[in-house]
């Protein structure tokens, strides 16, 4: 899974976390956002189903694509945040 | 010239009355201090925005019944209808309340500030009111040195309300010493005569003391001392009602339409009930008496009838206007014509916004949302495109390739005239928000700023597409072979861009993200990779000029420095608020390498 730069965003988080200046995420902050790119998964899904121009259908793939690596992306932050919980 | 001598006449008087009558020091303390004890509560108040004040506003104005009572329950707390009337405009003016809310809690503040006469007839002149106002300065005192601003805000509440009743003591000491020197009832005047006299006086007073409130305190106390006749107080009551609209009226000067719209309504509301009341009088005094009497209250407690009869009139008002509310919005819709769509004078951008950081924060949103329709209309047209086909095409490549026609367009005055303007009152309101000594939490102003950032990339991307527009009219106007094809394809992707942008705006606000626009972003990076690999092997193979190659390989960027700045305006428009959820969507959302990174992992389709 590509995490890119999501690692260093996480870290970036928890120091400005630890000095007050940002508010704390838990688990349920994490299920709102990946339940609104579900949304959009689910949209570009039915969308490439509807499609039958080749290269719409290519393009709405890649989409889909992008959208599915960032769920993968919220998956991993909802298992740290879950972690860093159990944690504390 | 004549504003320059107000105060000096004002001061001058002042001084001759002290000179002539001792006692009437008295009375102008009391005055100035309740006066002061007002603002302290205002101020105290405001220190509860930011979170509490606009959230419960916002929900109490559902309906009419809720918005009535939410006017009237503020304004019997705040003890101030101005307070509640200015709060409202900023709310309208801001765009989250709608203009018949906002009658409806003018309507209830009408009612809510009759409670003050109840207070000061019923309980300020019966007990020894100085006595809680002591202790309740020093508790203040302790309470506003606190670093806790709720902390400091029920500090001012408190030291407000001291005040308040401090200054109630003083007129009323001030009114018992005046009367043994002095019998003001020898200018009592009966009948219609006095009836529109003191009605006028009564207005006059409020005008110059910003304060209906205010006004009927010194009526009530001067009529407790029988300083002044009950017909005349009466009249002076009804004419602390009309003065009262001036400060909406004054609060309204530097609100938008909306806002000048409820002034409006104030004032007919005021004025209405008002001329009722004195057309009237005969009867509402009779009822007066016979309300006072089936409560209990003595044939001659004239401060308490005083309080009786400010309540029904009132209350006949909002009777009267009620069943006509529809009719009354209708008419200052018509009246305050609301600008030109098409012009690009900031909306919600007012100086009535400001006083609030979350109102504030909605008002640069909204403008923002402004400023980007606009935008995209330029934009769209820039490039020789119909946005509105655009949205309902179910092939853009399609539309974009069929779009051959230039439009008539002065693409230098459209940015002067509709987005140059937005911008500046952006950037001018953000920056007095930012500098403001209000209390904005930091995050609501660190969301102001990245908002007023997100205007400047809009205009950046409005410059972008100007510089592109030449060589898109010049080479999709007839087909001209691959140099078309690859014009036409940078028009496609700006015009997928704003159709993707206008499905984010439409969709509901729980289901949709801002983070959606990152795979129109990585699509439209991969497409101008493309496009740049594309021209390149033109020129090798010789079907490309290194004129028009520079050309497509200049417009290109353009093209996907405007898709990038857009998005990531629209990124700031739609961005979380709500704590934690902010920072998921920070750590998700993709910056340029990722999006770079991403696009070259993608595979790219024509539509």
């Amino acid at each position: 899974m590509g995490l890119g730069k999501s690692i260093g965003k996480l870290d970036d988080y928890y120091e400005r976390l630890a000095q007050n200046k940002a508010g704390k995420i838990e688990p349920d902050h994490v299920d709102k956002v990946l339940g609104k790119l579900r949304v959009k998964e689910d949209a570009l899904k039915t969308e490439i189903a509807e499609t039958l121009k080749v290269s719409k259908k290519e393009r709405l793939e890649a989409k889909l694509d992008v959208v599915q690596k960032q769920i993968q992306r919220g998956e991993w932050l909802r298992e740290q945040i879950e972690a860093d919980r159990a944690e504390t | 010239m004549i504003r320059k001598l107000i105060v000096p006449i004002a001061l001058s008087l002042l001084v001759l009355g002290f000179w002539a009558e001792p006692d009437l020091q008295e009375i102008a303390a009391g005055v100035a201090i309740f006066l002061f004890g007002m603002m302290m509560l205002e101020d105290g108040f405001k220190l509860f925005s930011g979170g509490l004040l606009e959230k419960i506003l916002a929900k109490a104005t559902a309906s009419i019944p809720r918005a009535l009572g939410f006017g009237m329950l503020t304004t019997t707390l705040m003890q101030s209808s101005s307070l509640v009337t200015l709060v409202t405009i900023s709310f309208l003016s801001a765009g989250l309340i709608t203009l018949t809310a906002g009658v409806a809690i003018i309507f209830g503040a009408n009612i809510g500030t009759t409670t003050g006469a109840w207070l000061v007839a019923g309980f300020g002149l019966k007990v020894d009111i100085a006595a809680y106002a002591m202790p309740m300065l020093a508790f203040a005192v302790v309470l506003v040195f606190q670093s806790s601003k709720y902390m400091r805000g029920v500090g001012l509440v408190l030291a407000g309300m001291g005040f308040l009743f401090l200054g109630i003591h003083y007129m009323k000491e001030g009114f018992e010493g005046f009367q043994e020197q002095f019998d003001l009832n020898r200018f009592a005047l009966p009948g219609l005569l006095g009836l529109i006299i003191y009605t006028l006086i009564g207005a006059v007073m409020t005008v110059v003391m910003q304060s209906s409130h205010a006004t009927m305190v010194i009526i009530i106390t001067a009529l407790a001392t029988g300083q002044i006749s009950y017909e005349n107080a009466l009249a002076l009551a009804i004419g602390s009602n009309i003065g009262t609209t001036v400060t909406a009226m004054i609060g309204a000067l530097t609100a938008n339409y909306q806002g000048r719209r409820l002034a409006l309504a104030h004032l007919i509301f005021n004025l209405a009930t008002a001329v009722v009341a004195l057309v009237l009088i005969v009867p509402l005094v009779q009822a007066v008496d016979t309300l006072s009497a089936a409560v209990g209250i003595a044939q001659e407690d004239y401060a308490l009838k005083l309080a009786v009869f400010h309540t029904i009139f009132n209350l006949l008002g909002v009777g009267m206007m009620l069943p006509v509310l529809s009719r009354l919005i209708r008419f200052l819709e018509h009246r305050i014509a609301a600008p030109r769509s098409d012009t690009a004078s900031p909306i919600y951008l007012t100086d009535a916004t400001d006083d609030f950081p979350e109102v504030a924060e909605e008002a640069m949103r909204k403008e923002l949302g402004h400023l980007m329709q606009n935008a995209e209309t330029l934009i769209a047209k820039g490039l020789n495109l119909d946005l509105a086909a655009l949205k309902t095409a179910p092939d853009i490549a399609a539309v974009v390739e069929a779009s051959q026609s230039p439009v008539g367009l002065d693409y230098d005055l459209a940015y002067d005239q509709q987005i140059k303007p937005l911008h500046a009152a952006i950037v001018e309101f953000a920056s007095r928000v930012g500098l403001g000594d209000k209390g904005a939490p930091e995050a609501i102003l660190q969301r102001i700023h990245d908002m007023r950032d997100g205007a400047g990339r809009v205009v950046r991307a409005v410059k972008a597409v100007k510089h592109l527009r030449g060589n898109a009219t010049r080479y999709t106007a007839r087909d001209q072979g691959a140099t078309t094809v690859l014009y036409n394809a940078i028009r496609a992707e700006i015009a997928r861009m704003l159709v993707e942008m206008d499905k984010v705006r439409n969709e509901e606000p729980d289901r949709r993200s801002a983070l959606w626009l990152d795979e129109e972003r990585v699509q439209a990076k991969r497409a101008y990779k493309d496009t740049i690999h594309v021209t390149e092997a033109l020129i090798r193979d010789g079907s490309l000029s290194a004129a028009e190659a520079t050309s497509l390989i200049n417009d290109s960027q353009y093209g996907y420095e405007a898709i990038k700045d857009m998005i990531e305006a629209c990124k700031r428009l739609h961005t979380e608020t709500e704590t934690g959820v902010d920072e998921v969507e920070r750590i998700l959302s993709l910056d340029e390498d990722e999006t770079e990174e991403m696009a070259m992992a993608t595979r790219r389709g024509d539509d």
